[in-house]
């Protein structure tokens, strides 16, 4: 069975038709040029855009599902966040854990594995950028889902959040997670366990990334000639 | 961070400088009572005092409690709807809309037919001045463009007011009362008001459970719905409540204008942005905020309520629109 399947996902004038299905325990990337649609995909496949895309989560249909229980099953990280109250990050990221009563379960192995642990008695709305990102990040992964939709999570982040993010993210889709995130960086995506291509609204190809990311495909989509050189290459000590 | 010994007396707190504001105002006034007198009123046990407690000084107490108790909590979730600390029903015309409703309501004759006449118009108003606000700036709008749907709604619902003011100058009943919606007081409030305004009791308890909710709500919408929060039904609940507190404070008062501002503003940054714990805090502190301010009107010689609130409100208000630039 599948932890995601998406069927005619379309919003008029932003994404049409679009068909997705990702296997359990699937890190899934989601890649295209600015504007074509991934962030709308992202919300309507978390179930918070209205559309008449038939969405289901391991087999469930959506519309079946109460919010509270959306709230245990699947994580959503919006692509830039404003805080307006000065939260503490722990109470944000404790958040997580609102639709299983605010058990707290989780809660500070999640920051632990974000590094807020020194931030964790500070006003969110005077973060950093990418501080924000992984407090949001962090929420996520509290809530304990089995399904995470995050949108753009590597873009404000620095290079060793990023790469940190990623093995996090390799652990919990091992662990049976499915993951799907939106990414530009397209060496990165060749990481992943499977790639979806969206381009002007369509679905233009999806599968594991060495079938999927061919040089016609990137001159295609994104106009730019792909080749391989050496060059620097970032890993985690 | 606030220490957990502040915000575990905080609420204690709150309650005690209240009951200390209580009694005060009891006892003051033209007709200065003891402690003991006061006792006495309350028991019946002192006639005069009993009639100065229960006919004169109790009403007026109540219904300064539970407008500042409506305010207060109104601001509270007008802020945490629009995401945004500057909302308040003052500034953003849901004051102005129910007033405009209770004095068409009056300068038609309705405010005579029922107790509730005069409410209900106020609520009409005030939902009618909220939803256009909604229409004008949507939730997590920028503070400037909140602002400025405030400041145009004021300005149409004020000349509305003005407008039924100037049509019914000959009746001198009438032009007082009206005058008095517009100034905002607690004057001869009785306790027909004290009635009219039990409504905002039982708006308190409905607000109370919605703490935590309000929480996730007020750091975005689609995050709050993804976390499992029924938004929808959230966003309901929280304008019904709002219109509605703020109407019925109208109702009873007038415009009374700054305290939903001041008032939860000043005690999250004590406090801190926890609405389990803000909600409680803004209703007593509300309450005594209004009663304070009650109080100085009385001994400055009838100084309407809303010059008050907005004497100590305006500065506060240009302050913290200095501190946010």
């Amino acid at each position: 069975m599948n932890a995601l399947e998406v069927r005619h996902a379309g919003v008029p004038g932003r994404l049409e038709a679009v068909d997705l299905c990702l296997p359990r325990g699937c890190l899934a990337g989601l890649i295209g040029p600015n504007g074509a649609g991934k962030s709308t995909l992202l919300q309507i496949c978390a179930g918070l855009l209205p559309s008449d895309a038939q969405v289901s989560w391991s087999g469930r249909p959506l519309q079946e599902l109460s919010v509270l229980e959306r709230g245990r099953l699947a994580s959503w990280v919006p692509q830039e966040a404003r805080f307006e109250f000065g939260f503490s990050v722990r109470s944000v990221v404790a958040q997580g854990r609102f639709a299983h009563g605010d058990d707290e379960l989780g809660v500070d192995d999640a920051i632990a594995q974000f590094e807020l642990g020194d931030l964790r008695n500070r006003p969110v709305n005077q973060l950093s950028g990418g501080e924000r990102q992984r407090v949001l990040l962090a929420r996520a992964v509290a809530t304990g889902a089995p399904l995470h939709f995050w949108d753009e999570p590597l873009a404000p982040l620095d290079p060793r959040h990023a790469l940190d993010l990623l093995h996090l993210g390799t652990r919990l889709t091992r662990a049976g997670s499915t993951i799907l995130f939106s990414l530009h960086d397209l060496r990165l995506a060749h990481c992943l366990d499977y790639v979806a291509v969206l381009h002007q609204g369509r679905l233009r190809a999806a599968g594991s990334p060495g079938e999927v990311l061919t040089p016609e495909l990137l001159l295609e989509v994104f106009g730019v000639r792909a080749r391989t050189a050496p060059g620097l290459v970032l890993e985690l000590p | 961070m606030p220490s957990a010994r502040l915000l575990r007396l905080a609420l204690p707190a709150c309650i005690l400088v209240l009951l200390v504001l209580v009694t005060v105002s009891l006892a003051v006034g033209d007709m200065p009572l003891s402690l003991k007198q006061v006792w006495q009123g309350l028991l019946r046990q002192d006639e005069l005092a009993a009639t100065v407690v229960w006919q004169m000084r109790m009403p007026r107490l109540l219904s300064a409690l539970l407008v500042g108790a409506a305010l207060s909590a109104g601001g509270l979730v007008m802020q945490a709807y629009f995401r945004n600390s500057l909302a308040s029903p003052g500034l953003l015309g849901v004051s102005s809309g129910g007033a405009a409703g209770a004095v068409i309501a009056i300068a038609l004759g309705w405010a005579s037919l029922s107790i509730w006449t005069l409410p209900l118009a106020a609520i009409v108003g005030s939902a009618a001045a909220l939803f256009a606000v909604i229409g004008l700036a949507r939730s997590g709008a920028s503070t400037e463009r909140l602002l400025l749907a405030g400041v145009a709604l004021n300005a149409l619902l004020g000349a509305v007011t003005s407008y039924v003011l100037s049509m019914h100058t000959s009746l001198y009943e009438r032009n007082s009362q009206i005058l008095f919606w517009l100034l905002g007081g607690l004057e001869d409030r009785g306790w027909e008001h004290v009635l009219m305004a039990s409504p905002i009791l039982l708006a308190a308890a409905l607000l109370w459970p919605l703490g935590r909710q309000m929480d996730l709500l007020s750091l975005g919408a689609r995050e709050a719905q993804s976390l499992g929060v029924d938004v929808r039904r959230l966003r309901h609940s929280l304008l019904a409540l709002a219109a509605v507190l703020t109407a019925i404070a109208t109702a009873v008062a007038g415009t009374v204008g700054f305290v939903g501002l001041v008032v939860p503003h000043a005690l999250r940054l004590i406090l801190g942005p926890e609405h389990r714990r803000l909600v409680p805090v803004s209703l007593v502190g509300g309450a005594a905020f209004v009663l304070a301010c009650d109080l100085v009107c009385r001994s400055a010689g009838g100084v309407k309520l809303g010059i008050m609130t907005s004497i100590v409100g305006a500065p506060f208000f240009l302050w913290l629109l200095r501190r946010q630039a």
